[in-house]
């Protein structure tokens, strides 16, 4: 006979059971592809809310006047905006990387942000190893606005896409050992494993743990990004373009990106970097798709951020009326960044670069915008694919939808 | 008052020792068995099944598959143990992730060195030299008590796909690369990379024919313990006598089918519908792992080639996918062995201030030995 007690006891225990999965409910569900290919983004609103609060941008201040470069002395990628908007791209900079922590509560001026990386007895010294890193990192961003709009598109990345307020990123990665996955950030760019014909031969002998390696990679995308495989893939055939998503394209040549600026910027600086900054192997922090997606298909939900940022693009967008001439502290030319001339030619330290091979080569003009629908996402997928599964839309009006949830009006 | 109807009931049936008819000899059965019928033990066993435990009989080939088998699961145990550095706690919270791996590609048919896939060379022998002894004792035991083999062949089944994923496959392949890790995730993910390596084995229609046979299995299961649980309150469990009669349960369960699905099987045949889907799916389970790699590489192509993939329309169509050179890549190549930016670093082990560790890929260790501590904010001086 059952008792209500026996019932309690069996609805406790089934929601214990449920609350085991790890995430509770609600669960929608939004169709990618084709009815009935399984092709599905699965999201939860509750989790959602909370990561779209992690990924608010800061406020931008107002806009620089226009005028020539300041007066500095030993600046070499900032040369070619006005000093006002020198000024406020190095304030907006320090509040992205340097901690409230990090702060003298009694430094109203919050002059100690400066403090990271600059000597302020002589703002032009490289003697803080920060300084150094910021200037090449001012000239990756530089390069990414400038060069990867095939990834990054017209909405570009700022120093906050990837620092969020933390000298280090939170997303990085150090060398453990020799398969790891994360390789394919650097230097073991093929993944992969499937044939192109069904006649077995031996120009295909991918082994199942390298098919891990790449599971492994593909995996770090799919929790990168917060997206399930089938946001660029049809699972039935992960290999075959025909089948797979636009957004396939984009995550390829993100990852060539991500290599390019591994072993043209990160790898580079681990001489620069001091010990308690390097991992167990002594190598640098580098980068991945998490580094600035951070668990978002596009980071800080799609916000046009750098727009607000004319620093960070090759010329600074014409900010200044004039150029600065570039000297370094000794008072020799310095070679401007390759960046934003030559997209192929990047400066690439001999004593570290590794082999050719590991650089992609990336299309010589980027597609338009207008030919290339922004990175979007299922963009008229109800139209042509039937209307969403699950019948039941984000809650509009309380959550806002996330980008890869919008359907067609 | 629980009331005794039949056979088939949650009343557990037990004899007396008075109620065995003529004395062979005082109280044989308690004195055989070890187990006295009103122990608390006997009383919980009979809820699950017989309230009974033993005799067991090991014999030669019982006792020679439990030492293989135990040095087999002692060798992957001690594995898993060396690779956390031989810290117990770590062991039982890696337990899931810990796996023994057979050797890489390079080796291909020849002994590994013992920390390079040797050790799961050893534990692989010891288990399937364990597991054969074990059909042995199964095959021998049928005999002994005049059973036919129905048992042991159907083990036989079992043994043969257990065969071709650990050994007849991986000698086709020539590397023992190819077969199935011992360990609680990672055979699992083996099993996820295969399909991946091998372009989706739902394609492969052996692999549709065993999990038509194993979930058929189950239904079968499922369809015959419901029919005879619902037919005993006539006496159905009588099952043979009521065979040929009409109007008994038995009848009864049979019409039910043929009125719910216009056909049944007999008493008897159900029997041996149940064996037959049990063992092939294993059966042709095997025959697809067989082919995938030796004769097929990539079962989505070669379903296509046969008809077997519908098409649907292509929603992307008119949209960016790149260029043709942008969508090339290339089949993966083995792991460079130096790291870029460490020439004099060679990949492998981590170097931790505890000294020298082997960590597995993403695992708690490794990502503990990339000392957390660095991606906090410093608080201080850079």
């Amino acid at each position: 006979m059952i008792t209500m007690r026996t019932r309690y006891v069996a609805v406790v225990a089934g929601l214990a059971l449920l609350g085991a999965c790890g995430e509770r409910p609600p669960v929608d569900t939004a169709q990618l592809g084709y009815r009935g290919v399984g092709m599905e983004q699965v999201t939860n609103p509750r989790l959602y809310a909370a990561r779209l609060a992690d990924n608010q941008v800061p406020a931008a201040p107002p806009a620089a006047e226009p005028g020539p470069p300041g007066p500095w002395q030993n600046v070499q990628v900032l040369t070619d905006v006005s000093a006002a908007e020198f000024t406020r791209q190095m304030t907006a900079t320090s509040e992205w990387i340097v901690p409230d922590s990090w702060v003298d509560p009694k430094d109203i001026n919050r002059a100690n942000k400066c403090a990271y990386c600059h000597n302020l007895a002589n703002m032009a010294s490289d003697e803080k190893y920060t300084k150094v890193v910021a200037r090449r990192m001012y000239q990756m961003t530089r390069d990414i606005n400038g060069n990867y709009t095939n990834h990054v598109q017209q909405t570009g990345v700022t120093c906050y896409s990837c620092h969020r307020g933390n000298p280090v990123p939170q997303n990085i990665w150090f060398y453990t050992d020799q398969n790891q996955a994360y390789r394919y950030f650097v230097d073991r760019p093929d993944v992969r494993v499937q044939s192109a014909s069904f006649v077995p031969s031996n120009d295909n002998r991918s082994s199942i743990k390298q098919t891990e390696y790449t599971y492994a990679v593909m995996l770090h995308m799919s929790n990168g990004l917060g997206v399930n495989c089938g946001f660029c893939h049809n699972s039935r055939q992960w290999s075959d373009w025909s089948q797979s998503t636009p957004q396939r394209m984009t995550a390829l040549r993100g990852a060539r990106m991500v290599r390019d600026l591994n072993s043209n910027y990160l790898v580079p600086l681990q001489p620069t970097w001091p010990k308690e900054r390097l991992g167990p192997h002594g190598d640098g922090a580098k980068l991945m798709c998490a580094t600035c997606h951070n668990g978002v298909n596009k980071p800080l939900y799609g916000a046009a951020m750098a727009k607000d940022y004319p620093s960070l693009y090759p010329g600074g967008m014409g900010s200044a009326t004039t150029t600065m001439p570039t000297t370094d502290s000794t008072g020799a030319a310095v070679t401007p960044p390759a960046d934003a001339t030559a997209p192929t030619a990047h400066v690439m330290p001999s004593k570290t670069a590794p082999g050719a091979g590991a650089v992609a080569p990336r299309t010589a003009t980027p597609p338009t915008p207008a030919a290339v629908p922004a990175n979007t996402g299922p963009e008229g997928v109800g139209a042509m694919g039937g209307s969403g599964q699950s019948g039941k839309n984000l809650p509009t009006d309380k959550v806002p939808v996330p980008q890869e949830l919008q359907r067609p009006k | 008052m629980i009331e005794y109807q039949n056979l088939f009931t949650r009343v557990q049936v037990r004899t007396t020792t008075e109620d065995w008819g003529v004395p062979i000899e005082d109280d044989i059965w308690r004195k055989e068995s070890g187990i006295d019928t009103r122990s608390g033990l006997g009383y919980l066993l009979g809820k699950i099944g017989d309230y009974q435990i033993g005799p067991i009989h090991l014999g030669v080939t019982g006792v020679a598959s439990l030492v293989f088998g135990i040095l087999a699961i002692n060798i992957m145990g001690i594995n898993f143990l060396a690779d956390v550095n031989w810290n117990p706690i770590q062991f039982i919270r890696q337990l899931p992730w810990l796996s023994l791996d057979p050797p890489a590609p390079q080796y291909g048919l020849h002994l590994a060195p013992l920390r390079a896939g040797g050790w799961w060379q050893i534990a692989g022998l010891f288990l399937t030299i364990s597991i054969l002894l074990w059909w042995v004792r199964i095959y021998r035991r049928a005999r002994a008590q005049g059973l036919g083999t129905h048992l042991p062949w159907a083990f036989a089944s079992a043994i043969w796909l257990y065969l071709v994923l650990g050994f007849i496959r991986p000698v086709l392949m020539g590397s023992f690369a190819e077969a199935v890790p011992f360990g609680i995730f990672s055979h699992l993910d083996w099993t996820a990379a295969f399909s991946i390596r091998y372009g989706n084995l739902f394609y492969n229609p052996f692999h549709m024919l065993s999990i038509a046979f194993l979930y058929g299995s189950a239904l079968l299961f499922a369809m015959h313990g419901g029919t005879i649980l619902a037919t005993t309150r006539m006496g159905a469990e009588r099952e043979i006598e009521q065979i040929t009669d009409r109007g008994t349960g038995a009848e009864r369960g049979a019409l039910f089918w043929r009125w719910t699905m216009g056909f049944n099987a007999t008493m008897e045949s159900i029997h041996r519908w149940a064996w037959w889907f049990a063992v092939l799916c294993t059966l042709t389970g095997g025959i697809g792992i067989l082919l995938t790699g030796t004769a097929v590489d990539n079962w989505y192509l070669w379903g296509q080639k046969h008809g077997l993939v519908p098409q649907y329309p292509d929603v992307w169509n008119g949209t960016d996918r790149g260029t043709v050179d942008e969508q090339q890549g290339q089949l993966q190549q083995s792991p460079p062995d130096t790291l870029p930016g460490l020439p004099g670093v060679k990949a492998g082990t981590l170097r931790t201030p505890e000294g020298s560790i082997k960590a597995p890929i993403g695992s708690r260790r490794a990502l503990d030995a990339n000392a957390p501590e660095l991606r906090k904010p410093t608080g201080g001086q850079p």
